[in-house]
């Protein structure tokens, strides 16, 4: 009490840019951008961006307990004052004293007994009503409703009962309200209920909230409750209410007064104003006594009514306007968004505006998506050029493949690396692995039924170990006689290797040259020439080399290289091969590196060539094969397994083959790049029993569908679903969804089934052409009809007629698709709801343009109760 | 109706005017300073204190001062009564005293013309006076408190749950009270016409009954200490006595935040303008004093005898008790026909 009044804020209902601060006195201000021309010089400033111009003083009226204004434009600044001795005045701010406003400034509403005002409330409708709550007095009524329209009453006093009433002006004193309620008790807080304009809340009756309807005022509902400090209504849920006392604040919902729907967790000091944000829906801000933070309630989210077994989902945040300032009072702007004016105890103002939280949401492709008041934004990956794209995220990457029929290509194996995008060369060797397993499992398979299948799946490291009757020989450079002192190992498995490796083809020959030729074909000089030194034709390689200085955009520093590697003598002192042992290492080419490496390595030490990681792995695992006795190769082999198993370099699945091994490998693949598409692929092609049943390998298949789901790549999955079952049969799924026949109740695809030529389940039923054409349109177990179909009128089973809306002219040109079109077409389908249904090409293009059903008389609204029949797949069939 | 049972738990005391300079301390402290905080929280406070403020036993929530000739009626409740010293002027009853409210529950907001002591005389204070249950009563500027004794509470449940609606207050929160249904051994009351007893004086002054703006209660507070503890001794020696007709009368109550004030027409003039509370009508009010002898704690049926007649007759009217006697309040104009049908009583039941 020592500390005075505290100013309260208050905004004008109808010029969003002035506000009144009622302590002493009011004053009105205008609030406008900081530093334009019109806010003069003594404006304060209230944020950055704007600034307050005072424009008026009223002080008429003392002992100022509250204040409202009154809500209609015409007489605009009109304002009630509600005393400390519970007179109300009407008075006026900074206002041309127009005839209307005249007639109505300074009339006061004198109570029969004094005592505080405590609220002023206007009707929002009936605007001349003007409700006051006061303090309790034992014989007189708390709540008085004022018409102020009203004139001087005649039976006023006389006028020397006026002794202690002070000076007043009688004409302007009106002393009898238009309603009483409340007796013998105080009024705390009041408001009219928006939803129907007769009807008050009052806070405080005898530790109640009350509802009055003044047109039976001796009808009340009231609830008990120790809430009645303040309340008010939410004005876009006009049914909810927050009332307050000290620091609890309890929601009410009016449609069930009993008891508060939730109460917010209490805070510490008595709250001093609870307010409902009037631009955003359920925000509920509050303020404590000597406190610096207004703390947001945000129950935007809060169903309501919601029952009682769930807990309120309420966001609770806070915020501190003006730093380390205490605040007085707060009031929200009433049209901008989530702003507010903030007052001190001291009369500083500040304009704030709550920020809004942030969501966001990632898009199930890379767009990202983030709201912020009544914002959206979204932001989509740039189309970057070059470099940037070559960055592009693995999922980015794996939806182009989908889109591009990845992994689909089963008959020449290696494309798969094209469709990939070509430019990836762990992913090219990996499909040229498998597409070389592929063509020799069916080469063996055509030749003999032996144990080699699952040799060839299970990779080089494998098929080296199991190596025996391994010969040497030491052949002479082609085209010369000199021998050679390089011993080359041979082996039927070794052969095998060399041939998965690509370097030799199917067959019994092992010439290297058709190899050499597609080498040529793509370019790759040095390594073509590498593959032919390794072969011991010298002669071969230095034409290659000749060949590619010569080609078209050729390296003409091949021909050097080719006039050294003429030069080449096996002398172990020669000049020749100490200089090509040093400078080989500033080769930058590394195939080109390898062969000097090989030409000045000593027999069996070839360290330099086996790990030069720039080359291939295909290419060192073959020059392995033939340059490394049975000791040696497998040692390597496994060292080079472990290394690309550590590395998950797909490269080593040619060591690894489809394998355990082989999924170790692919999963430090996945977790280094997250391409869960290759691995499903790939180890789709391995064998059922181990590596599929592998539960990582399951697990990438399971989340690659759901990828493609996500997508909305529905076609794909079905096609990735179809290519995944010819591979696994065990992941074919049973049938989940029969039709039963409406007489004897058996399933029709059942019996259809149950033949073991149509054995295909129901999908394919009544599909045109078929012999037993005559009976699919009954049931196979009883013979009697089956339903029609609500669009055709014509018996399920019978095949739809051509499709409606399409021209004659694309029928011819899609009659592939058409066909495959019919299929599906043909299939039955219901609703689940009013189980009417029919041919689902016909039902397609009925609700196309309908969103009831078909059937006559049947109001059920079947495709908006379908959640995902709006949506649309995003690829294409 | 609901009538409702305030968890105060009071204690009447008399102070002898001889002894109240060593009360003033506490005294002052429990009607200006009732707490460090400011005397608005404590009004909006006072119906919802959780419970373990209430331990904190600082604040007193129930204070009335009431200075006659004789001397100075406390009531307060346990935690303002540890505020007063212990002295031989100070002399307590020996009962613990609850407050009851009578509330209109709000409903027939337009019928109920007599007001005060009147509205409530017949439903409440008839029915305690045929079980001969003692009562205590305070008006005040806001309502009327009926304080009965705490071992008596059984009965006044008994007596009054068939015309209320029992409310017990506990920690703030109103809630409904059942009567135990104690009803073995309550003699069932015989009606008999109350006759008025004791003797009746009617001083000459008039009387307000106001109420102020906890707010300005500083501004006002040295004016009202003189009031309270100074100015008797001076009208005294100035030579006005009760020999005409005029009686030293003055009230002070400060109960769950809300003030009142009982004090004669020329002590108001003392007040600036606009500080207290006024009617619009600027009604005064003249006492009736009832009692020759100190009237006890034990006898029953006093407020009964006066308030019965007054409602019959319908003329508002507050009603104050002291530790010695017990006043009446009613307005002036109706003055000679409450003393007209006082007497009437009076001499009937003699």
């Amino acid at each position: 009490m020592s500390s005075g009044y505290k100013p309260d804020i208050l905004w004008s209902p109808h010029h969003a840019d002035r506000y009144v601060i009622c302590d002493t006195e009011l004053s009105l201000y205008r609030i406008g951008p900081a530093g334009s021309p019109e806010t003069k010089a003594g404006a304060l400033p209230l944020s950055e961006q704007t600034a307050a111009t005072l424009l008026a003083i009223n002080s008429d009226t003392p002992y100022m307990k509250c204040v409202a204004w009154y809500p209609k434009h015409e007489p605009e600044c009109l304002l009630a004052v509600g005393q400390a001795n519970g007179r109300v005045v009407l008075t006026s701010l900074g206002q041309s004293h127009n005839s209307k406003c005249k007639e109505l400034v300074g009339k006061e509403f004198v109570p029969k007994h004094a005592r505080q005002c405590n609220t002023l409330a206007w009707n929002p409708v009936d605007s001349n009503w003007l409700a006051a709550g006061l303090d309790k007095h034992r014989a007189d009524f708390s709540v008085l409703i004022w018409d102020i329209s009203s004139k001087f009453s005649p039976e006023a006093v006389p006028a020397e009962k006026v002794r202690l009433s002070g000076d007043v002006d009688s004409g302007l004193v009106v002393t009898k309200p238009l309603y009483e309620l409340g007796q013998n008790d105080a009024c705390l807080s009041l408001c009219w209920l928006p939803r129907d304009h007769q009807k008050l809340l009052l806070a405080g009756m005898h530790r109640n909230l009350a509802i009055f309807d003044l047109r039976n005022t001796s009808q009340k509902t009231f609830v008990n409750t120790k809430a009645i400090q303040g309340v008010t209504v939410d004005p876009h849920f006009q049914d909810r209410v927050a009332s307050f006392f000290e620091g609890q604040v309890a929601i009410w919902d009016l449609r069930k007064f009993e008891k508060p729907v939730f109460t917010l967790t209490e805070q510490p000091k008595p709250l001093t104003k609870v307010a409902w944000c009037p631009t955003r829906m359920g925000l509920l801000a509050t303020l404590t006594r000597d406190s610096n933070i207004i703390r947001l309630y945000d129950m935007q989210h809060t169903p309501m009514p919601f029952g009682d077994e769930v807990e309120p989902t309420i966001i609770e945040r806070s915020v501190q306007p003006c730093s380390e300032s205490i605040i007085s009072s707060f009031a929200w702007h009433p049209s901008a968004q989530n702003r507010m004016v903030v007052v001190s105890p001291n009369r500083v103002m500040n304009d704030f505006t709550v920020f809004e939280r942030i969501s966001l949401a990632w898009s199930s492709t890379t767009a990202l998506m983030w709201a912020c008041g009544r914002h959206l934004y979204e932001c989509t990956e740039d189309a970057g050029q070059g470099a940037a794209a070559a960055e592009k995220d693995i999922a980015t990457k794996m939806r182009e493949r989908a889109q591009s029929h990845y992994g689909h290509d089963t008959v020449q194996v290696w494309r798969n690396h094209v469709l990939a995008g070509g430019d990836d060369p762990q992913l090219r060797s990996l499909w040229y692995t498998l597409h070389f397993m592929k063509q020799y499992t069916e080469n063996v398979e055509q030749k003999q039924q032996s144990n080699k299948q699952s040799l060839i799946y299970s990779g080089i490291k494998n098929i080296v170990k199991s190596s025996s009757g391994t010969t040497e020989t030491r052949r002479c450079w082609s085209g010369s006689d000199r021998q050679t002192d390089v011993p080359r190992y041979h082996s039927e498995e070794r052969s095998l290797a060399l041939q998965l490796c690509g370097w030799i083809s199917r067959g019994p020959d092992i010439d290297v040259e058709p190899f050499l030729k597609s080498l040529e074909q793509e370019g790759e000089w040095e390594r073509a020439a590498a593959v032919a030194l390794f072969n011991l034709d010298i002669r071969r390689a230095i034409q290659i080399l000749n060949k590619g200085a010569s080609a078209e955009k050729g390296d003409l520093n091949l021909n050097v290289v080719a006039m050294a590697l003429s030069g080449y003598t096996d002398e172990k002192n020669s000049l020749w091969r100490e200089m090509c042992s040093s400078l080989r290492l500033q080769l930058k080419k590394p195939y080109l590196c390898i062969m000097f490496a090989f030409l000045t390595s000593e027999p069996g030490t070839y360290d330099a060539v086996l790990y030069e990681s720039r080359v291939a792995v295909r290419d060192r695992v073959a020059f392995a094969c033939m340059f490394l006795n049975d000791a040696q190769l497998p040692r390597y082999i496994d060292k080079l397994t472990y290394e690309m198993k550590e590395a998950g370099n797909l490269e080593g699945i040619l060591l690894t083959g489809l394998t355990k091994d082989g999924v170790d490998l692919m999963e430090s693949y996945v977790d280094r790049t997250g391409d869960v598409q290759t691995a499903s692929f790939c180890m789709l092609k391995g064998s059922p029993g181990e590596v599929l049943k592998d539960p990582r390998v399951q697990c990438w298949i399971e989340n690659y569908r759901n990828l493609l789901d996500a997508w909305r790549f529905w076609h794909k999955r079905a096609e990735f679903d179809i290519h995944r079952s010819k591979l696994d049969p065990s992941s074919k799924p049973l049938p989940q969804v029969f039709v039963s026949c409406n007489f004897c109740g058996k399933s029709i695809s059942y019996s259809c089934s149950a033949i073991p030529h149509q054995g295909r389940g129901f999908s394919q039923y009544g599909v045109s052409g078929s012999p037993t054409k005559s009976k699919v349109t009954s049931c196979p177990g009883c013979r009697k009809p089956l339903p029609r179909c609500a669009l055709c009128l014509m018996n399920m089973g019978t095949p739809v007629s051509s499709c409606p809306g399409t021209g004659k002219a694309d029928e011819k040109a899609d009659l592939t698709r058409d066909k495959k079109l019919a299929q599906f077409n043909n299939w039955f389908t219901w609703c689940h709801n009013c189980r009417h249904g029919g041919h689902a090409g016909h039902m397609l293009s009925w609700f196309r343009d309908h969103s009831e059903c078909p059937v006559s008389a049947c109001t059920c609204k079947c495709m908006q109760l379908d959640t995902t029949g709006n949506l649309v797949p995003s690829d294409s069939v | 109706m609901e009538l409702h049972i305030l968890e105060h738990s009071l204690k009447v005391a008399s102070i002898a005017k001889e002894g109240i300079q060593i009360c003033t301390h506490g005294l002052i402290k429990l009607a200006f300073l009732p707490s460090k905080t400011s005397l608005t929280e404590i009004r909006l406070n006072c119906w919802w204190k959780p419970v373990n403020n209430w331990k904190r036993r600082e604040k007193c929530k129930f204070f009335s001062l009431t200075e006659t000739p004789e001397d100075y009626t406390i009531i307060v409740d346990e935690d303002g009564f540890k505020e007063l010293p212990e002295s031989e002027y100070l002399s307590v009853a020996e009962a613990t005293w609850l407050a009851l409210n009578v509330v209109s529950g709000g409903g027939n907001a337009t019928s109920s013309q007599p007001i005060g002591v009147t509205k409530i005389a017949k439903s409440v204070i008839a029915p305690l006076a045929d079980h001969n249950i003692s009562v205590f009563m305070l008006s005040t500027y806001q309502t009327d408190f009926i304080l009965v004794r705490e071992r008596d509470l059984p009965m006044v449940m008994h007596t009054l749950s068939s015309e209320f609606t029992l409310l017990r207050v506990v920690n703030g929160e109103a809630v409904a009270a059942n009567s135990t249904g104690v009803t073995n051994g309550f003699v069932k009351p015989k009606l008999v016409p109350r006759p008025i007893i004791h003797p009746l004086s009617s001083p000459s002054n008039m009387f307000c009954v106001t109420s102020l703006d906890p707010d300005t209660l500083p501004s006002v507070a040295t004016l009202l200490m003189d009031v309270m503890f100074y100015s008797g001794g001076a009208k005294e020696t100035g030579g006005q006595s009760e020999d005409s007709g005029h009686i030293r009368f003055f009230s002070f109550s400060l109960i769950e935040g809300y003030i009142s004030l009982v004090m004669d027409e020329q002590t108001t003039r003392r007040f600036p303008n606009n500080v207290l509370f006024t009617s619009a009508s600027g009604e005064l009010w003249k006492m009736v004093r009832i009692g020759g002898q100190p009237l006890g704690f034990d006898e029953c049926g006093i407020v009964a005898q006066i308030s019965e007649p007054l409602a019959t007759a319908d003329i508002p009217a507050y009603y104050i008790s002291t530790f010695k006697f017990d006043h009446a309040l009613v307005p002036e104009e109706n003055i000679q026909s409450v003393i007209g049908a006082l007497r009437t009583n009076e001499s009937t039941g003699q």
